[in-house]
Protein backbone atom coordinates (compact mmCIF):
# COMPACT_ATOMS: atom_id res chain seq x y z
CA UNK A 1 0.00 0.00 0.00
CA UNK A 2 1.54 3.34 -0.80
CA UNK A 3 0.22 6.79 0.43
CA UNK A 4 0.12 9.79 -0.36
CA UNK A 5 -0.30 13.30 1.46
CA UNK A 6 -2.44 15.47 0.20
CA UNK A 7 -2.62 19.09 1.41
CA UNK A 8 -5.97 20.54 1.54
CA UNK A 9 -6.15 24.42 2.32
CA UNK A 10 -5.40 26.38 3.49
CA UNK A 11 -6.00 28.33 0.47
CA UNK A 12 -9.02 26.41 -1.03
CA UNK A 13 -12.06 27.54 -3.11
CA UNK A 14 -14.00 25.20 -1.31
CA UNK A 15 -13.07 24.92 2.41
CA UNK A 16 -11.68 28.51 3.10
CA UNK A 17 -9.09 29.27 5.65
CA UNK A 18 -8.01 25.78 7.30
CA UNK A 19 -6.04 22.97 6.20
CA UNK A 20 -6.35 19.60 5.83
CA UNK A 21 -3.76 17.13 5.84
CA UNK A 22 -5.01 14.25 4.24
CA UNK A 23 -3.38 10.71 4.05
CA UNK A 24 -4.70 9.58 0.81
CA UNK A 25 -4.63 5.41 -0.91
CA UNK A 26 -5.97 6.39 -4.76
CA UNK A 27 -9.14 7.62 -3.71
CA UNK A 28 -9.65 6.71 -0.27
CA UNK A 29 -8.69 9.06 2.77
CA UNK A 30 -6.41 6.98 5.28
CA UNK A 31 -6.12 9.67 7.86
CA UNK A 32 -7.49 13.44 7.75
CA UNK A 33 -5.87 15.75 10.80
CA UNK A 34 -7.47 19.14 10.70
CA UNK A 35 -4.95 22.15 11.06
CA UNK A 36 -6.63 25.25 12.41
CA UNK A 37 -5.28 28.44 13.43
CA UNK A 38 -4.83 30.21 10.27
CA UNK A 39 -7.44 33.10 11.32
CA UNK A 40 -6.74 32.90 15.05
CA UNK A 41 -6.75 36.71 16.05
CA UNK A 42 -5.98 36.19 19.98
CA UNK A 43 -9.52 37.61 21.11
CA UNK A 44 -9.78 35.87 24.01
CA UNK A 45 -6.26 38.22 24.97
CA UNK A 46 -7.12 40.84 23.60
CA UNK A 47 -10.55 41.21 25.29
CA UNK A 48 -8.22 41.34 28.68
CA UNK A 49 -7.37 44.77 27.02
CA UNK A 50 -10.77 46.21 26.63
CA UNK A 51 -13.52 47.05 28.54
CA UNK A 52 -17.34 44.97 28.79
CA UNK A 53 -18.63 47.72 26.21
CA UNK A 54 -15.51 47.67 24.23
CA UNK A 55 -15.90 43.37 24.13
CA UNK A 56 -19.06 43.27 22.36
CA UNK A 57 -17.76 44.23 18.64
CA UNK A 58 -14.90 42.11 19.09
CA UNK A 59 -16.77 38.80 20.21
CA UNK A 60 -18.93 39.44 17.76
CA UNK A 61 -16.02 38.83 15.52
CA UNK A 62 -15.51 35.06 16.19
CA UNK A 63 -18.72 34.69 14.00
CA UNK A 64 -19.35 37.48 11.95
CA UNK A 65 -22.91 35.84 10.20
CA UNK A 66 -23.89 35.00 13.42
CA UNK A 67 -23.65 38.27 15.81
CA UNK A 68 -26.39 38.56 17.47
CA UNK A 69 -26.21 35.08 18.78
CA UNK A 70 -22.49 35.09 19.73
CA UNK A 71 -23.14 38.74 21.28
CA UNK A 72 -25.90 37.27 23.20
CA UNK A 73 -24.03 34.79 24.57
CA UNK A 74 -21.35 37.06 26.43
CA UNK A 75 -23.78 40.01 27.33
CA UNK A 76 -25.80 37.02 29.25
CA UNK A 77 -22.13 36.13 30.81
CA UNK A 78 -21.45 39.79 31.52
CA UNK A 79 -25.75 40.37 33.28
CA UNK A 80 -24.95 37.26 35.43
CA UNK A 81 -21.75 38.59 37.47
CA UNK A 82 -23.20 41.67 37.39
CA UNK A 83 -26.45 40.51 38.80
CA UNK A 84 -28.51 41.76 36.83
CA UNK A 85 -31.98 41.00 34.79
CA UNK A 86 -32.67 42.62 31.85
CA UNK A 87 -35.82 43.90 31.10
CA UNK A 88 -38.50 41.59 29.68
CA UNK A 89 -39.38 43.71 26.73
CA UNK A 90 -35.55 43.45 25.83
CA UNK A 91 -35.60 40.05 26.18
CA UNK A 92 -38.06 39.28 23.91
CA UNK A 93 -36.28 41.64 21.37
CA UNK A 94 -33.01 39.55 21.88
CA UNK A 95 -34.99 36.22 20.60
CA UNK A 96 -36.40 38.08 17.73
CA UNK A 97 -32.87 39.35 16.39
CA UNK A 98 -31.26 36.03 17.86
CA UNK A 99 -33.91 33.58 15.53
CA UNK A 100 -33.29 36.00 12.62
CA UNK A 101 -29.53 35.70 12.30
CA UNK A 102 -30.18 31.79 12.75
CA UNK A 103 -32.14 32.37 9.33
CA UNK A 104 -29.55 34.67 8.49
CA UNK A 105 -26.81 32.34 9.16
CA UNK A 106 -28.32 29.00 7.98
CA UNK A 107 -28.81 30.60 4.36
CA UNK A 108 -25.29 31.43 4.20
CA UNK A 109 -24.46 27.89 5.05
CA UNK A 110 -27.06 26.98 2.21
CA UNK A 111 -25.84 28.96 -0.28
CA UNK A 112 -22.21 27.83 0.41
CA UNK A 113 -23.33 23.81 0.45
CA UNK A 114 -24.65 24.46 -3.00
CA UNK A 115 -21.24 25.38 -3.82
CA UNK A 116 -20.15 22.21 -2.43
CA UNK A 117 -22.45 19.97 -4.24
CA UNK A 118 -22.70 21.81 -7.57
CA UNK A 119 -25.69 23.51 -7.58
CA UNK A 120 -25.27 26.76 -8.68
CA UNK A 121 -28.78 27.78 -8.44
CA UNK A 122 -28.86 27.18 -5.03
CA UNK A 123 -26.04 29.86 -4.36
CA UNK A 124 -28.14 32.37 -5.86
CA UNK A 125 -31.59 31.81 -3.87
CA UNK A 126 -30.41 31.73 0.03
CA UNK A 127 -28.07 34.63 -0.79
CA UNK A 128 -30.94 36.31 -2.21
CA UNK A 129 -33.06 35.89 0.65
CA UNK A 130 -30.73 36.63 3.20
CA UNK A 131 -30.28 40.13 1.90
CA UNK A 132 -34.50 40.55 3.24
CA UNK A 133 -33.07 39.58 6.60
CA UNK A 134 -30.12 41.75 6.26
CA UNK A 135 -32.18 44.97 5.28
CA UNK A 136 -34.42 44.07 9.04
CA UNK A 137 -31.41 44.12 10.67
CA UNK A 138 -30.02 46.72 9.49
CA UNK A 139 -33.36 48.86 9.83
CA UNK A 140 -32.95 48.14 13.66
CA UNK A 141 -29.17 48.20 14.56
CA UNK A 142 -27.93 50.52 11.55
CA UNK A 143 -25.33 47.72 10.49
CA UNK A 144 -25.49 44.65 7.74
CA UNK A 145 -23.19 42.27 9.49
CA UNK A 146 -21.82 42.91 12.76
CA UNK A 147 -24.58 44.82 15.46
CA UNK A 148 -22.96 45.80 18.36
CA UNK A 149 -27.02 45.63 19.50
CA UNK A 150 -27.44 44.10 22.38
CA UNK A 151 -25.23 45.08 25.61
CA UNK A 152 -25.75 44.17 29.25
CA UNK A 153 -28.40 45.23 30.71
CA UNK A 154 -30.54 44.82 27.76
CA UNK A 155 -30.61 45.89 23.44
CA UNK A 156 -29.02 48.78 22.59
CA UNK A 157 -32.44 50.90 21.35
CA UNK A 158 -36.13 49.55 21.16
CA UNK A 159 -37.04 48.50 17.73
CA UNK A 160 -38.38 50.92 14.80
CA UNK A 161 -41.89 51.48 14.37
CA UNK A 162 -42.13 49.75 11.18
CA UNK A 163 -40.23 46.53 12.09
CA UNK A 164 -43.02 44.40 13.05
CA UNK A 165 -45.14 44.84 10.16
CA UNK A 166 -42.15 44.56 7.90
CA UNK A 167 -40.78 41.34 9.42
CA UNK A 168 -43.94 39.79 9.32
CA UNK A 169 -44.46 40.22 5.70
CA UNK A 170 -40.85 38.82 5.16
CA UNK A 171 -40.95 35.98 7.04
CA UNK A 172 -44.78 35.62 5.26
CA UNK A 173 -42.51 35.33 1.83
CA UNK A 174 -39.85 33.16 3.01
CA UNK A 175 -41.93 30.63 4.39
CA UNK A 176 -43.28 30.20 0.81
CA UNK A 177 -39.78 30.21 -0.06
CA UNK A 178 -38.90 27.42 2.12
CA UNK A 179 -41.29 25.30 0.50
CA UNK A 180 -39.78 26.28 -2.82
CA UNK A 181 -36.14 25.24 -1.04
CA UNK A 182 -37.39 21.56 -0.01
CA UNK A 183 -38.69 20.80 -3.10
CA UNK A 184 -36.32 22.24 -5.71
CA UNK A 185 -32.85 20.92 -3.20
CA UNK A 186 -34.06 18.69 -0.84
CA UNK A 187 -36.41 16.26 -3.03
CA UNK A 188 -33.64 16.77 -5.83
CA UNK A 189 -32.00 14.02 -7.02
CA UNK A 190 -28.97 15.29 -7.54
CA UNK A 191 -28.62 16.90 -4.37
CA UNK A 192 -29.76 13.33 -2.53
CA UNK A 193 -26.96 11.59 -4.79
CA UNK A 194 -24.69 13.91 -3.36
CA UNK A 195 -25.13 13.82 0.16
CA UNK A 196 -27.59 10.93 1.22
CA UNK A 197 -25.39 8.11 2.77
CA UNK A 198 -22.00 10.18 2.92
CA UNK A 199 -20.31 11.42 6.41
CA UNK A 200 -22.22 9.04 8.69
CA UNK A 201 -21.97 10.26 12.05
CA UNK A 202 -23.47 8.14 14.68
CA UNK A 203 -25.19 8.99 17.57
CA UNK A 204 -22.28 7.62 20.16
CA UNK A 205 -19.43 9.03 18.40
CA UNK A 206 -21.36 12.65 18.03
CA UNK A 207 -21.95 12.98 21.56
CA UNK A 208 -18.64 11.64 22.79
CA UNK A 209 -16.70 13.78 20.43
CA UNK A 210 -18.52 17.07 21.37
CA UNK A 211 -20.44 17.56 18.23
CA UNK A 212 -22.98 20.61 18.53
CA UNK A 213 -25.69 22.33 16.72
CA UNK A 214 -27.47 21.06 13.70
CA UNK A 215 -24.40 18.75 13.22
CA UNK A 216 -25.52 16.58 16.32
CA UNK A 217 -29.13 16.66 15.97
CA UNK A 218 -28.40 15.12 12.36
CA UNK A 219 -27.45 12.47 14.36
CA UNK A 220 -30.43 11.92 16.21
CA UNK A 221 -29.58 13.77 19.47
CA UNK A 222 -32.40 16.37 21.02
CA UNK A 223 -30.23 18.65 22.48
CA UNK A 224 -30.62 22.57 22.01
CA UNK A 225 -29.63 25.06 24.82
CA UNK A 226 -32.99 26.37 23.88
CA UNK A 227 -34.72 23.73 25.22
CA UNK A 228 -32.14 22.48 28.29
CA UNK A 229 -31.73 25.84 29.80
CA UNK A 230 -33.79 28.37 28.33
CA UNK A 231 -32.25 31.70 28.20
CA UNK A 232 -33.48 35.18 27.02
CA UNK A 233 -37.47 34.40 26.76
CA UNK A 234 -37.19 31.41 25.18
CA UNK A 235 -39.28 29.88 28.22
CA UNK A 236 -42.05 31.78 26.60
CA UNK A 237 -42.17 30.51 23.65
CA UNK A 238 -42.88 27.61 21.94
CA UNK A 239 -41.01 25.50 19.46
CA UNK A 240 -39.81 22.20 18.55
CA UNK A 241 -36.50 20.62 18.84
CA UNK A 242 -36.20 18.76 14.69
CA UNK A 243 -33.51 15.51 15.19
CA UNK A 244 -33.09 13.22 12.45
CA UNK A 245 -31.52 9.56 12.92
CA UNK A 246 -29.46 9.01 9.67
CA UNK A 247 -26.57 11.01 10.75
CA UNK A 248 -25.79 11.65 7.03
CA UNK A 249 -24.87 15.21 5.62
CA UNK A 250 -28.14 15.08 4.37
CA UNK A 251 -30.14 14.85 7.89
CA UNK A 252 -27.63 17.83 8.55
CA UNK A 253 -28.98 19.42 6.03
CA UNK A 254 -32.80 18.94 6.51
CA UNK A 255 -32.35 19.17 10.33
CA UNK A 256 -31.34 23.06 8.85
CA UNK A 257 -33.96 24.14 7.07
CA UNK A 258 -36.54 22.46 9.67
CA UNK A 259 -34.86 25.16 12.17
CA UNK A 260 -35.35 27.88 9.68
CA UNK A 261 -39.38 26.90 9.83
CA UNK A 262 -38.68 26.75 13.65
CA UNK A 263 -37.04 30.39 13.31
CA UNK A 264 -40.26 31.82 12.15
CA UNK A 265 -42.71 30.22 13.90
CA UNK A 266 -40.71 31.47 17.02
CA UNK A 267 -40.94 34.81 15.30
CA UNK A 268 -44.30 35.63 15.18
CA UNK A 269 -44.62 34.49 18.56
CA UNK A 270 -42.17 36.92 20.18
CA UNK A 271 -43.82 39.61 17.69
CA UNK A 272 -47.31 38.76 19.19
CA UNK A 273 -46.09 38.35 22.64
CA UNK A 274 -44.32 41.57 22.90
CA UNK A 275 -44.73 43.65 25.88
CA UNK A 276 -44.63 47.51 25.98
CA UNK A 277 -41.81 49.02 28.81
CA UNK A 278 -38.47 49.74 29.14
CA UNK A 279 -35.43 47.98 26.63
CA UNK A 280 -32.53 48.54 29.01
CA UNK A 281 -31.49 49.37 32.26
CA UNK A 282 -28.31 50.75 33.49
CA UNK A 283 -25.36 49.28 34.49
CA UNK A 284 -22.11 49.80 36.36
CA UNK A 285 -18.53 49.62 33.98
CA UNK A 286 -16.64 47.76 36.38
CA UNK A 287 -17.84 44.51 37.20
CA UNK A 288 -17.94 42.59 40.61
CA UNK A 289 -15.78 39.76 41.94
CA UNK A 290 -17.18 36.90 40.43
CA UNK A 291 -17.53 34.35 37.56
CA UNK A 292 -20.30 32.70 34.89
CA UNK A 293 -20.56 30.71 32.02
CA UNK A 294 -23.38 31.07 29.83
CA UNK A 295 -24.58 29.25 26.87
CA UNK A 296 -26.37 30.13 23.70
CA UNK A 297 -27.66 28.32 20.66
CA UNK A 298 -25.91 29.99 18.23
CA UNK A 299 -26.54 28.72 13.86
CA UNK A 300 -23.61 26.24 14.48
CA UNK A 301 -24.74 25.20 18.13
CA UNK A 302 -23.38 25.56 21.49
CA UNK A 303 -21.97 28.16 22.13
CA UNK A 304 -20.32 28.66 25.78
CA UNK A 305 -19.00 31.78 27.25
CA UNK A 306 -16.96 31.76 30.52
CA UNK A 307 -16.49 35.37 32.07
CA UNK A 308 -14.41 35.48 35.32
CA UNK A 309 -13.90 38.69 36.58
CA UNK A 310 -11.62 40.07 39.68
CA UNK A 311 -13.49 43.39 40.11
CA UNK A 312 -11.85 45.79 37.71
CA UNK A 313 -12.91 47.43 33.96
CA UNK A 314 -11.66 44.67 31.82
CA UNK A 315 -12.49 41.01 32.58
CA UNK A 316 -9.51 38.88 34.00
CA UNK A 317 -10.55 36.13 31.74
CA UNK A 318 -12.76 35.53 28.49
CA UNK A 319 -12.93 31.75 27.09
CA UNK A 320 -14.98 31.42 24.19
CA UNK A 321 -16.06 27.81 23.59
CA UNK A 322 -17.07 27.78 20.02
CA UNK A 323 -18.90 25.01 18.42
CA UNK A 324 -16.96 25.25 15.05
CA UNK A 325 -14.04 24.29 17.27
CA UNK A 326 -16.15 21.36 18.61
CA UNK A 327 -17.44 20.19 15.33
CA UNK A 328 -13.76 20.49 13.37
CA UNK A 329 -11.92 18.38 15.86
CA UNK A 330 -14.57 15.54 14.63
CA UNK A 331 -13.80 15.89 11.56
CA UNK A 332 -10.48 14.15 11.57
CA UNK A 333 -12.76 10.91 12.85
CA UNK A 334 -15.40 11.68 9.85
CA UNK A 335 -13.26 11.91 7.02
CA UNK A 336 -11.61 8.77 7.54
CA UNK A 337 -12.38 6.10 4.90
CA UNK A 338 -14.11 8.17 2.76
CA UNK A 339 -13.45 9.52 -0.95
CA UNK A 340 -11.63 12.51 -1.46
CA UNK A 341 -13.97 14.16 -3.88
CA UNK A 342 -16.41 13.78 -0.34
CA UNK A 343 -14.31 16.21 1.29
CA UNK A 344 -16.26 19.38 0.32
CA UNK A 345 -20.07 17.96 1.18
CA UNK A 346 -18.72 16.82 4.35
CA UNK A 347 -17.05 19.43 5.34
CA UNK A 348 -19.85 22.21 4.78
CA UNK A 349 -22.43 19.39 5.96
CA UNK A 350 -20.72 20.92 9.40
CA UNK A 351 -21.04 24.24 8.65
CA UNK A 352 -18.04 24.72 9.81
CA UNK A 353 -17.12 28.49 10.32
CA UNK A 354 -13.02 28.42 10.27
CA UNK A 355 -13.22 32.21 12.56
CA UNK A 356 -15.27 30.73 14.95
CA UNK A 357 -12.71 27.52 15.28
CA UNK A 358 -9.97 29.78 15.34
CA UNK A 359 -11.23 32.68 17.57
CA UNK B 1 -36.93 27.52 41.56
CA UNK B 2 -36.27 24.51 43.84
CA UNK B 3 -31.97 23.27 43.73
CA UNK B 4 -32.84 20.15 44.93
CA UNK B 5 -30.99 18.07 42.50
CA UNK B 6 -27.84 20.48 42.37
CA UNK B 7 -27.78 19.79 46.00
CA UNK B 8 -28.21 16.35 46.40
CA UNK B 9 -25.04 16.32 43.71
CA UNK B 10 -23.05 18.42 45.19
CA UNK B 11 -23.68 16.79 48.63
CA UNK B 12 -22.80 13.34 47.00
CA UNK B 13 -19.55 14.22 45.83
CA UNK B 14 -18.76 16.05 48.67
CA UNK B 15 -19.03 12.85 51.02
CA UNK B 16 -17.25 10.70 48.57
CA UNK B 17 -14.19 12.40 48.02
CA UNK B 18 -14.01 13.35 51.87
CA UNK B 19 -10.10 13.44 51.85
CA UNK B 20 -9.41 15.38 48.56
CA UNK B 21 -10.20 18.86 50.03
CA UNK B 22 -12.92 19.32 47.90
CA UNK B 23 -15.22 22.00 48.32
CA UNK B 24 -18.97 21.42 46.10
CA UNK B 25 -20.81 24.81 45.68
CA UNK B 26 -24.62 25.22 43.88
CA UNK B 27 -23.74 28.63 42.39
CA UNK B 28 -27.55 28.55 40.53
CA UNK B 29 -29.71 26.46 38.73
CA UNK B 30 -28.14 24.13 37.06
CA UNK B 31 -24.65 24.87 37.79
CA UNK B 32 -22.34 23.36 40.59
CA UNK B 33 -18.37 24.38 40.79
CA UNK B 34 -16.72 21.82 42.48
CA UNK B 35 -13.32 22.49 44.09
CA UNK B 36 -10.26 19.94 44.89
CA UNK B 37 -6.81 19.30 44.65
CA UNK B 38 -5.29 18.37 41.09
CA UNK B 39 -4.72 14.72 42.11
CA UNK B 40 -8.25 14.21 42.31
CA UNK B 41 -9.59 16.04 39.39
CA UNK B 42 -9.53 12.52 36.89
CA UNK B 43 -11.14 10.51 39.54
CA UNK B 44 -13.64 12.92 40.37
CA UNK B 45 -14.52 13.54 36.84
CA UNK B 46 -14.83 9.95 36.20
CA UNK B 47 -17.25 9.37 39.03
CA UNK B 48 -19.33 12.25 37.64
CA UNK B 49 -19.30 10.49 34.57
CA UNK B 50 -20.63 6.90 35.78
CA UNK B 51 -22.77 8.35 38.06
CA UNK B 52 -25.10 11.14 36.69
CA UNK B 53 -23.83 10.94 33.15
CA UNK B 54 -21.48 14.41 33.21
CA UNK B 55 -20.22 12.75 29.78
CA UNK B 56 -19.38 15.76 27.85
CA UNK B 57 -16.99 17.92 28.54
CA UNK B 58 -17.50 21.41 27.07
CA UNK B 59 -14.85 23.79 28.08
CA UNK B 60 -11.34 23.70 29.39
CA UNK B 61 -9.78 26.98 30.59
CA UNK B 62 -6.96 27.84 32.47
CA UNK B 63 -7.02 31.60 34.02
CA UNK B 64 -3.17 32.85 34.92
CA UNK B 65 -4.23 34.30 38.18
CA UNK B 66 -1.44 37.14 38.86
CA UNK B 67 -2.25 37.55 42.83
CA UNK B 68 -1.85 33.91 43.61
CA UNK B 69 0.92 32.94 41.55
CA UNK B 70 -0.86 29.90 39.90
CA UNK B 71 -2.75 28.70 36.81
CA UNK B 72 -6.77 28.09 37.92
CA UNK B 73 -7.33 25.48 35.44
CA UNK B 74 -11.56 24.93 34.99
CA UNK B 75 -13.09 21.69 33.33
CA UNK B 76 -17.26 22.78 32.05
CA UNK B 77 -18.62 19.13 32.09
CA UNK B 78 -22.32 19.07 30.92
CA UNK B 79 -24.81 16.11 31.53
CA UNK B 80 -27.03 15.59 29.13
CA UNK B 81 -29.90 13.82 30.96
CA UNK B 82 -29.48 16.05 34.64
CA UNK B 83 -29.19 18.94 32.27
CA UNK B 84 -26.95 20.30 34.85
CA UNK B 85 -23.16 21.95 34.27
CA UNK B 86 -20.31 21.33 36.85
CA UNK B 87 -17.48 23.81 36.88
CA UNK B 88 -14.28 21.22 38.10
CA UNK B 89 -11.75 23.48 39.18
CA UNK B 90 -8.46 23.17 40.45
CA UNK B 91 -5.43 25.15 40.75
CA UNK B 92 -1.45 23.68 39.94
CA UNK B 93 1.55 26.14 40.62
CA UNK B 94 2.68 28.53 37.58
CA UNK B 95 6.29 26.99 37.76
CA UNK B 96 4.76 23.05 37.48
CA UNK B 97 1.81 23.61 35.96
CA UNK B 98 0.79 20.00 35.45
CA UNK B 99 -1.98 17.78 35.89
CA UNK B 100 -3.65 14.71 34.73
CA UNK B 101 -5.18 14.89 31.31
CA UNK B 102 -8.83 13.80 30.97
CA UNK B 103 -8.93 12.78 27.43
CA UNK B 104 -8.24 9.02 27.95
CA UNK B 105 -11.67 9.56 29.53
CA UNK B 106 -13.50 11.97 27.71
CA UNK B 107 -12.48 12.38 23.81
CA UNK B 108 -14.30 15.81 24.05
CA UNK B 109 -11.69 17.30 25.97
CA UNK B 110 -8.92 16.44 23.49
CA UNK B 111 -8.99 19.73 21.45
CA UNK B 112 -9.48 22.02 24.42
CA UNK B 113 -6.72 20.61 26.67
CA UNK B 114 -4.25 21.02 23.68
CA UNK B 115 -5.92 24.77 23.31
CA UNK B 116 -4.74 25.03 26.80
CA UNK B 117 -1.76 24.20 27.13
CA UNK B 118 -0.63 25.87 23.65
CA UNK B 119 -2.09 28.68 24.84
CA UNK B 120 -1.25 28.91 28.86
CA UNK B 121 1.25 26.49 28.93
CA UNK B 122 -0.18 24.12 30.95
CA UNK B 123 1.01 20.30 30.31
CA UNK B 124 -1.96 17.70 30.69
CA UNK B 125 -0.01 14.31 31.33
CA UNK B 126 -1.23 11.52 29.23
CA UNK B 127 -2.75 13.27 26.50
CA UNK B 128 -2.23 11.73 23.16
CA UNK B 129 -0.64 14.54 21.21
CA UNK B 130 0.21 18.10 22.50
CA UNK B 131 1.24 19.56 19.71
CA UNK B 132 0.36 22.85 17.97
CA UNK B 133 -2.84 23.98 17.14
CA UNK B 134 -3.52 27.39 16.68
CA UNK B 135 0.02 29.19 16.59
CA UNK B 136 2.18 28.97 14.11
CA UNK B 137 4.58 25.81 13.66
CA UNK B 138 7.09 28.09 14.09
CA UNK B 139 6.04 29.94 17.03
CA UNK B 140 8.23 30.86 19.56
CA UNK B 141 6.68 33.89 21.52
CA UNK B 142 6.10 31.78 24.73
CA UNK B 143 2.19 31.22 26.16
CA UNK B 144 0.06 34.49 24.63
CA UNK B 145 -2.51 33.96 27.72
CA UNK B 146 -0.16 34.40 30.45
CA UNK B 147 -0.20 37.77 32.12
CA UNK B 148 3.37 38.23 31.28
CA UNK B 149 2.63 38.18 27.56
CA UNK B 150 2.54 41.80 26.52
CA UNK B 151 0.21 43.18 23.69
CA UNK B 152 1.95 45.41 21.12
CA UNK B 153 1.60 49.18 21.15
Amino acid sequence: MSTIRLNWGPQHPITGHLRFILDIDGDIIIRATPDIGYTHRGIEKLAEHRNYVQIIPLVERICNVDSFNVSLGYVSAVEEVLGIEPPVRARFIRVIMAELNRIMSHLYWFAIFGVAAGLFTLIMWPIADRELFIDLAEMVTGSRVTYTYFTPGGVYADLPEEFSKRTLKTLDYFEKRLKDYETIFLHNKLYQMRTVDVGILSFNDALERGVAGPSLRGSGAKIDVRQDEPYAAYDEVEFEVPAEKSGDSYARAKIRLSEMKQSIFIVRQALRQLPPGPVRVKVPSAVPEGEAYTRVESGRGELGCYLVSDGRTQPERLKLSTPSFRNVSALAHMLTGVKVADVPIIYHSMDIWPLDADR
Amino acid sequence: MSLEVEAMIAKEIEAKFQGASIEAKVQRKRRITIEAGKEWIRDIANYMKERFDFALVISVSAIDLIREKQFAVVYHLWSPSYRILIALRTKVPKDSAELLSLTPLFESANWHEKEAHELCGVKFDGHPDLGRLLLPEDWSGGFPLRKEFKLLE
